[in-house]
């Protein structure tokens, strides 16, 4: 088999594989951004992840205290203060709960070794995304189009489909790119035949490798292959963790807007995406930090470390496939169960 | 009123609404199902009249049909949200009737519908009826004041609620670990804060 049908096979093979995942269990993401109620769609059933009752306790008090706050406006303006601490602690502990493409954001971190301050940077802009969509469409769809709830349900419900749709992209170029890496270092014998025939046609893609035929292989450069930073994942991993707008935001901008305060809601959801940030950033540092020690006891000479590496970095990649696919299949009309 | 819907430790919901229900009897003493009013909370309201209503008037029922029609669709996915027991098996609902949405002066909310039982059942028996959102996205709490009445019930027929017990700090840490192996959050915050109406007639 040729290089890149082998890889186009494996590729095929994880797909389908994570689309049987992704239908084997649809009512653990069925409900997602279809409850009747929902603003900007199921947060509340979203991605893979949680905490304890006290964390969820305390988003709820943040959101009470959000609402609180806003209504006090009415009547006094010191009461900005307020919304502006509970704002930022909503987006701190909100984010602690499903949504906010945290699993999208960990599973980056992890499949793509990317740095700490890149991974602290992805998240502040994802979260910064999050809350400038949110706005956007409260700014655009309410105050120019005087667009209803129902207009507003709906073009939250393309932005929500949109982003899962790039959570699955980048799911599928992350084990494009893992999957063949992977492969790259599960086909590198112990040690390099001299090369007879030079048949490179792909100068510059450290992961290639060519078939018998060809008379050599290529070690894959470790280096190369652990580094691996793509500007087209890192905006899409943005994109994918931050263009969902949150319920919250929604929520609290057609508030204000009612009272006539638009630009307070603006600040509140700045503040809450600050606090996302911190959460999210934390995420991605727990990450990096799991992973680097993950290294740290694997020996980096051997091949079974460097084949488990990469088999880790796979599997991530696989993950972040699996979730985009799931919520798609989820949030798609009449899919889920 | 709103403060007093939450308790201790909740998942976390964005949408609250207060709950006043009725059962409904047929001419023959039969249960037919359920009329539920669902107040909604003032955030969740000001999102429901946006773009609506002329020169800062509450809008109208005709202008708050379509988001009222959205908002009915989904629900079957749902159960209504309504989970009715009679003698230890459930019933099931069909496609609510007699649905409006309307505000009030101050643009709070409601949501009314029949929701008639798939297939009316004797009151002998005693029935109930649970209102929760098993995801914890919205948070139902009945009112304080009159949550649940009868209409046109056979005489001797009484109606009662059951408030749920706290959540005990061990039940929270379960949760949490049902959360984590899969990935249904509310699945036991909607229903363990729930309260129970219990039909009884002679
Ligand atoms: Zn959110
Ligand atoms: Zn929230």
């Amino acid at each position: 088999m040729s290089r890149r049908s082998r890889r186009f096979v494996i590729a095929l093979a994880l797909a389908a594989a994570a689309a049987a995942i992704a239908l084997a269990s649809p009512e653990a993401f069925a409900q997602s951004g279809r409850n009747p109620f929902a603003i900007a769609g199921g947060e509340s059933a979203g991605a893979a992840s949680g905490f304890a009752g006290l964390v969820l306790s305390w988003q709820n008090k943040f959101h009470q205290e959000l609402q609180a706050a806003a209504k006090a406006l009415k009547t006094s303006p010191e009461a900005f203060w307020t919304l502006a601490g509970a704002s930022l602690f909503y987006g701190v502990f909100h984010a602690a709960g499903p949504g906010h493409g945290k699993a999208v954001l960990a599973s980056y971190m992890i499949a793509s070794r990317a740095a700490l301050g890149r991974g602290m940077a992805l998240a502040a802009l994802a979260a910064l995304l999050q809350g400038a969509v949110a706005i956007a469409l409260v700014g655009a769809a309410a105050i120019v189009f005087g667009a209803t709830a129902t207009q507003m349900k709906w073009a939250a419900a393309n932005i929500e489909l949109a982003s899962y749709a790039a959570i699955a992209v980048l799911g599928a170029s992350l084990v494009w790119k893992k999957g063949a890496a992977f492969l790259a270092a599960a086909h590198t014998p112990p040690l390099p035949r001299a090369s007879t025939v030079f048949c490179c046609e792909a100068v510059g893609d450290p992961a290639h490798i060519h078939s018998d035929a060809c008379g050599h292989f290529h070690i894959p450069d470790a280096a190369a292959l652990e580094s691996g930073f793509s500007w087209g994942d890192a905006l899409g991993t943005i994109v994918a963790a931050g263009l969902r707008p949150c319920s919250g935001a929604i929520l609290i901008l057609v508030f204000t807007l009612a009272q006539g305060r638009f630009l307070t809601g603006v600040a509140a959801v700045l503040l809450m995406s600050a606090g996302t940030a911190a959460t999210t950033g934390a995420l991605a540092a727990a990450a990096v930090y799991a992973r680097e020690t993950a290294r740290r006891f694997s020996s980096p000479e051997s091949r079974r470390a460097k084949l488990a590496g990469a088999g880790a970095q796979l599997l991530a990649a696989v993950a972040v496939l699996i979730l985009g696919l799931a919520l798609l299949v989820g949030s798609a009309p009449g899919g889920g169960a | 009123m709103w403060l007093g819907l939450v308790r201790g430790a909740d998942a976390h919901p964005h949408v609250w609404v207060a709950v006043r229900s009725e059962v409904a009897f047929g001419p023959d003493g039969k249960i037919l199902g359920v009329r539920h009013a669902w107040e909604f909370d003032e955030m969740y309201s000001a999102f429901a009249v946006q773009g609506l209503g002329k020169n800062g008037k509450p809008p109208t029922r005709e202008e708050l049909a379509p988001l009222a029609k959205t908002n009915v669709e989904s629900l079957a996915e749902f159960e209504f949200f309504t989970f009715a027991k009679q003698g230890g098996s459930k019933l099931k609902f069909k496609e609510p009737v007699d649905v409006t949405l309307e505000s009030d002066d101050k643009k709070i909310v409601t949501l009314r519908f029949l929701l008639p039982l798939e297939t009316p059942v004797p009151a002998q028996k005693p029935f109930s009826f649970q209102v929760y959102d098993p995801t914890y996205f919205v948070s139902f709490g009945f009112e304080k004041q009159n949550p649940v009445t009868l209409s046109k019930a056979p005489a001797g027929c009484s109606v009662s609620t059951m408030e749920p017990k706290p959540l005990a700090a061990d039940e929270n840490k379960k949760l949490s670990e049902a959360f984590f192996q899969n990935f249904s959050p509310g699945a036991d915050f909607g229903v363990k804060l729930a309260t129970r109406v219990i039909v009884a007639c002679p």
